[in-house]
């Protein structure tokens, strides 16, 4: 597998405040990454450094072998439309749309078009007029035609409606089965995600606190439920992630379970579940789902 | 592990994209949209005439024919208004422009990839095409002017003495000289507040103007207000004109320097 990017120790402190703590993680080609975390955790920040708009403060970043930090050579091959991306006041879709290929040199126009539409994005109307699901769209559109080797979507959905939302996940999977590239996705709405996701790294409070391929990490967690007496002598001995209960029943989540264990589980009278990614990194992040969700 | 482990150097990324390929994208970019940087200034510039032309109207109304010939040059303009400053307003505006369209497409192109010093080359060159384009304009309006003795009404405005009087070509290039010198006085100040917001541009003029008063302060102490007099006299429009290319220089690489370092955050 060829490495896009590796970062190795990589700090980001604006005055008091450490925005990314000596981070280091690599990014493959051609997987689609999930980079979640809660609002602030670092996501917005570290992809910005990645994409070379902010500047370390320590660490080290390469991708595609140089620092892109000014070099236009790693610059022209990644996109990375933010949340919060500024347009020109005075713009119009239709200005995005025609300046972007200046930018980007794998853009597709036919593709943009059809996406565009698919969106049903006004082409005339002012980018300051346009709804927060509209602004995204616009991100969405830019990041899928722009057709970048290393493409970020930041939080790419907000405000998207759930046909939009579907739209976005069937393009993204469609086009880069098509045309393999890199993908980095930040969302704290995981669930709707995980199916895409190929690796996800978890960022909290500016540390990698997860980095593992999703198919691994799905599995390494399971909740136990039943009586509370039977859950309290099943777990004991384990490292209990999250604990739940009512009454006489009790659920509590708890890490890989082999098949003898499960047996063992299904024998007490325990049923098993397996538990969703949002749930696990929530459980990991150590906030309340709820809260999550908010956040 | 990886392939670039094997290949041992990172291999070498050159931009499938030339330098000027680049550079063009961000004077593009400016045009894009023309509203900020060429519609607007051009609008206030008729506006500015439209209302010169009503003064002027005005005033030849209300003045009788023979004080009027009393107060006119052989060549039929009217004295006062060899003075006339209405155009200095365009020139001040452009200061604004600058920062306006260097806020309005920093954070777009670096979000688009764009490195910061391909940017800033676009702005530079596209300032440059901005200054001719008005130059050329000035030009063509200040022999419509002269043609038709200040457009009927022996008003000055395109052709006023402050734009020299070597001739219509020079005038072109003083007035060429001094779009330059606004525009990158409006780059640097467009850089500072990218970088550092309204504090930047702040402390920008307030260190200019802490300059400008030193200057005053050295020539009044030492009093060699008549040298300097007698200096800016012997090299005259087009010496002064030359030396506007001090500050504009400056002003272009400084603002390179301090958008070098500049990010999109708010």
């Amino acid at each position: 597998m060829t490495t896009v990017a590796t970062v190795t120790g990589l700090t980001k402190r604006y005055g008091p405040v450490t925005a990314v703590d000596d981070v280091s993680f690599r990014i493959e080609e051609n997987r689609i990454y999930g980079l979640l975390g809660r609002n602030g955790a670092g996501k917005t920040t570290l992809m910005s450094l990645l994409t070379g708009q902010e500047f370390a403060s320590d660490g080290r970043i390469e991708v595609f072998g140089a620092s892109p930090v000014e070099h236009a050579g790693v610059l022209e091959r990644i996109s990375f439309i933010r949340e919060s991306q500024r347009y020109p006041e005075d713009f119009q879709v239709r200005h995005v749309l025609r300046s972007a290929p200046w930018f980007f040199s794998r853009w597709d126009e036919d593709y943009a078009a059809r996406l565009v539409e698919a969106f049903r994005l006004p082409v005339k109307r002012r980018i300051k007029k346009l709804s927060r699901g509209q602004l995204s769209a616009v991100g969405v559109v830019v990041g899928l035609a722009s057709r970048a080797p290393l493409t970020f979507f930041d939080e790419p959905y907000l405000g998207l409606d759930a046909v939009a939302r579907q739209l976005f996940y069937d393009e993204l999977l469609s086009d880069v089965a098509e045309r393999p590239r890199t993908v980095v996705l930040s969302t704290h709405l995981i669930d709707e995600v995980s199916k895409l996701l190929e690796h996800v790294l978890v960022i909290d409070q500016g540390r990698i606190i997860v980095d593992s391929d999703a198919e691994e990490l799905r599995g390494s967690a399971t909740t136990v439920a039943g009586a509370r007496s039977a859950v309290d002598a099943f777990v004991a001995g384990r490292e209990v992630l999250h604990r739940d209960g009512l009454g006489g029943l009790a659920t509590a989540t708890v890490g890989r379970l082999g098949e003898e264990e499960r047996a063992a589980a299904r024998a007490a009278g325990l049923e098993l579940a397996p538990v969703s990614l949002q749930q696990l990194i929530v459980r990991l992040t150590n906030t309340s789902e709820k809260e999550f969700q908010l956040s | 592990m990886t392939a670039l482990d094997d290949a041992g150097a990172p291999p070498a990324l050159s931009p499938a994209r030339t330098a000027l390929h680049r550079v063009t994208s961000g004077v593009k970019l400016h045009f894009a949209n023309p509203a900020t940087v060429v519609l607007l200034p051009l609008f206030i510039l008729g506006t500015i005439l439209a209302l010169n032309l009503l003064i002027w109207l005005l005033i030849v109304a209300a003045t009788p024919v023979e004080v009027r010939s009393e107060q006119q040059f052989a060549d039929g303009f009217s004295e006062g208004v060899q003075w006339s400053g209405a155009a200095s307003f365009i020139f001040v505006w452009h200061l604004i422009v600058a920062i306006q369209a260097m806020n309005a497409t920093f954070p777009y192109a670096l979000g688009f990839g764009a490195t910061r010093r391909d940017y800033y080359l676009g702005t530079a060159l596209t300032w440059v095409a901005v200054a001719a384009g008005w130059a050329a304009l000035f030009g063509v309006l200040a022999w419509i002017e002269e043609a038709t003795v200040g457009w009927g009404l022996g008003g000055r405005m395109f052709s006023a003495v402050y734009f020299g009087l070597d001739g219509p070509w020079m005038r072109i290039v003083y007035v060429f000289l001094l779009f330059l010198l606004f525009l990158f006085l409006g780059t640097i100040s467009g850089a500072m507040y990218v970088r550092f917001r309204s504090f930047g541009v702040t402390a920008l003029w307030i260190g200019i103007a802490f300059l400008l008063v030193g200057v005053i302060a050295i020539i009044v102490l030492t009093q060699s207000f008549a040298q300097v007099a007698e200096f800016l006299l012997s090299i005259g429009f087009g010496g002064v004109y030359a030396l506007t290319l001090i500050p504009t220089a400056l002003a272009a690489v400084a603002g390179f320097f301090v958008l070098r370092r500049a990010t999109t955050r708010n």
